[in-house]
């Protein structure tokens, strides 16, 4: 009895839809420009998120060491360095490895081979370099090394500017994201307004056939079920097509994405790949706004309008 | 076994549509309730099938007290009342067998059952051959059968007919009158709001009378006297 009783609410459910197809197009148009804007958002939050990622990284902070300060305190200086709480990684580069580095980066250039050969001494510094957890902290850890105790043995603290990029980055994610909140409630707000209108004009179109059911002992679920379910088909349908839309822009994007903000990296992030290995987690966002936004629209329609 | 026991209804604080209302109705019996229009027979009808409540006093139906029933107890309700109104309400979109039909689907019934079910029904009525019709091809007497049939579908223990043949000619009027008395024969318990004079003195069943919301008599064997 159950399952004869869900057949024919959803029977009804259909009914309604192809009975007011315009209308539910329309409605199912709005959901898809709604469902969109949601899914930029999100993708605009990862993707900044990553750009972020991979610009922090680049940043850090590095001290050069006077000519004959020793290993050990060297060393001492990163060992304390890596106890602080707002630093995530120090490397040491002793003259050695400087020189080393160099040479293997300039194995083709003979003539500066010849010009190493000629000096006695190693000319390169020791130096350290840090890696704070947010780039926030390098200004705090600076500080700290520009202290009188340091002075004697460190040449410099560079600090690499990035941070105003950095900051910069942060500011426009930000921004985006606000902007993109506020176009993605106008859009919600419109959609659950169509939304309520389409099941308005529906419960009206069919208010003979509810006053019969009435009469004749229909539950309330039986009542008002196609009405909640009709809704909810109109915002499958729509994830289906803004899915349809979303997949390939993001393919015909990522490549260019790729290029103008992960510049030679080993592995950029492409956000095309991102949306084909995270499927479950894009599509489940808009099927949960989608349906979330028809029953809710589709209830206060049937509060105001199926009293009963 | 119908009771109202001090039964009154106000829909406006200062009148009453219900006044102090008691009465006993048997089942099986076949009860006619008259009086002139605003009497108050609309209301009792509807407090049985719940679109009404009483302001004071109680409502039983075969010991379960639907004074102050649930909202989702009022289906349960309906599918145990059959009701059927002057103005036939018929599903103008669906076909007589489909109007019957739809009452069933409602119960949940299966579609093997209504296909059973709903030619007995029209046969009942003496509409098989108008099953494929739709209401607007019929005339007010067989709108009238029509509407008895879904109030049927369900196999009601209660017939409420309010009015059901105010629209209605004299020769089909009788003939829904003679229909409602082969339902009651049947074993349904029947109840009959109406004015029709002509009609109520023809049957010779109980009759109860309403001025003013209250039961001014209520004799066996009635007839019309306002
Ligand atoms: N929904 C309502 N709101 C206010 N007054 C009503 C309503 N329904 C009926 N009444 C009043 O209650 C009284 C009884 O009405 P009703 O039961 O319909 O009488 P009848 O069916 O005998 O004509 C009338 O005075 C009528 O105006
Ligand atoms: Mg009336």
């Amino acid at each position: 009895m159950v399952g004869i009783s869900l057949a024919r609410i959803f029977k009804a459910a259909l009914q309604n839809f192809w009975r007011n197809i315009w209308l539910s197009v329309a409605t199912a148009a709005i959901m898809v420009i709604t469902l969109l804007m949601i899914s930029f958002l999100y993708f605009a939050n990862i993707f900044g998120g990553q750009v972020l990622h991979s610009i922090q990284e680049k940043v850090d902070l590095s001290v050069t060491f006077k000519e004959d300060v020793q290993e050990q305190y060297i060393q001492a200086v990163a060992n304390e360095l890596e106890t602080r709480q707002d630093v995530e990684k120090v490397t040491v580069i002793t003259s050695d490895q400087a020189l080393e580095s160099f040479k293997s980066r300039h194995t083709d250039d003979p003539l500066i081979e010849e010009s190493l050969g000629e000096l006695e001494n190693n000319p390169l510094p020791a130096s350290i370099f840090i890696l704070a957890t947010e780039p926030r902290f390098y200004e705090n850890i600076a500080k700290q090394l520009e202290s009188d105790k340091y002075t004697p043995f460190i040449d410099s603290v560079n600090y690499e500017g990035s941070s105003t990029v950095i900051d910069r980055l942060i500011a426009l994610i930000a921004s985006v994201k606000n902007v993109g909140t506020v176009i993605t409630i106008v859009f919600a707000l419109l959609a659950v307004l169509i939304m309520f209108n389409t099941v308005r004009l529906a419960i009206y179109s069919f208010r003979e056939e509810i006053d019969i059911m009435r009469l004749v002992g229909a539950s309330r679920w039986f009542i008002q079920g196609p009405f909640i379910i009709e809704s909810v088909i109109v915002s499958l349908f729509a994830v289906i097509i803004s899915t349809a839309i979303l997949y390939p822009v993001l393919n015909t994007i990522a490549p260019h994405l790729q290029r103008f903000f992960f510049d030679a990296q080993s592995s950029p992030f492409n956000i095309y790949d991102y949306a084909v290995t995270h499927w479950a987690r894009v599509i489940g966002l808009q099927v949960g706004a989608a349906v979330g936004l028809a029953i809710i629209s589709s209830m206060i329609a049937i509060r105001r309008y199926l009293r009963d | 076994m119908i009771t109202f026991t001090k039964v009154s209804k106000s829909y406006t604080p200062n009148s009453a549509a219900l006044d102090d209302v008691t009465l006993n109705i048997p089942t099986g019996d076949f009860v006619s309730v008259v009086g002139q229009s605003g009497a108050g027979k609309s209301t009792l009808l509807k407090i049985l099938s719940a679109e009404e409540r009483p302001t004071a006093g109680n409502v039983v139906i075969d010991g379960w007290d639907i004074t102050r029933i649930k909202k989702w107890q009022v289906p349960h309700l309906r599918r145990q009342i059959g009701v059927v109104f002057q103005d036939f309400k018929l599903l103008p979109k669906r076909t007589v067998f489909e109007n019957v039909a739809f009452a069933m689907e409602v119960g949940g019934a299966i579609p093997k059952e209504i296909k059973n079910t709903v030619p007995h029904i029209l046969k009942l009525v003496n509409l098989v051959n108008k099953a494929d019709e739709y209401p607007t091809k019929l005339s007010g007497g067989e709108k009238q059968r029509v509407a008895i049939a879904r109030a049927l579908a369900y196999k009601p223990q209660i017939l409420l007919a309010d009015e059901p043949t105010g629209n209605l000619d004299a020769l089909h009027s009788w003939d829904i009158v003679q229909l409602l008395i082969k339902i009651n024969k049947l074993g349904t318990t029947v109840l009959l709001a109406t004015h029709n004079d002509d009609i109520v003195n023809a049957l010779k069943k109980r009759v109860v009378t309403l001025n003013g919301g209250k039961v001014v008599s209520d004799q066996q064997g009635g007839t019309y006297k306002l």
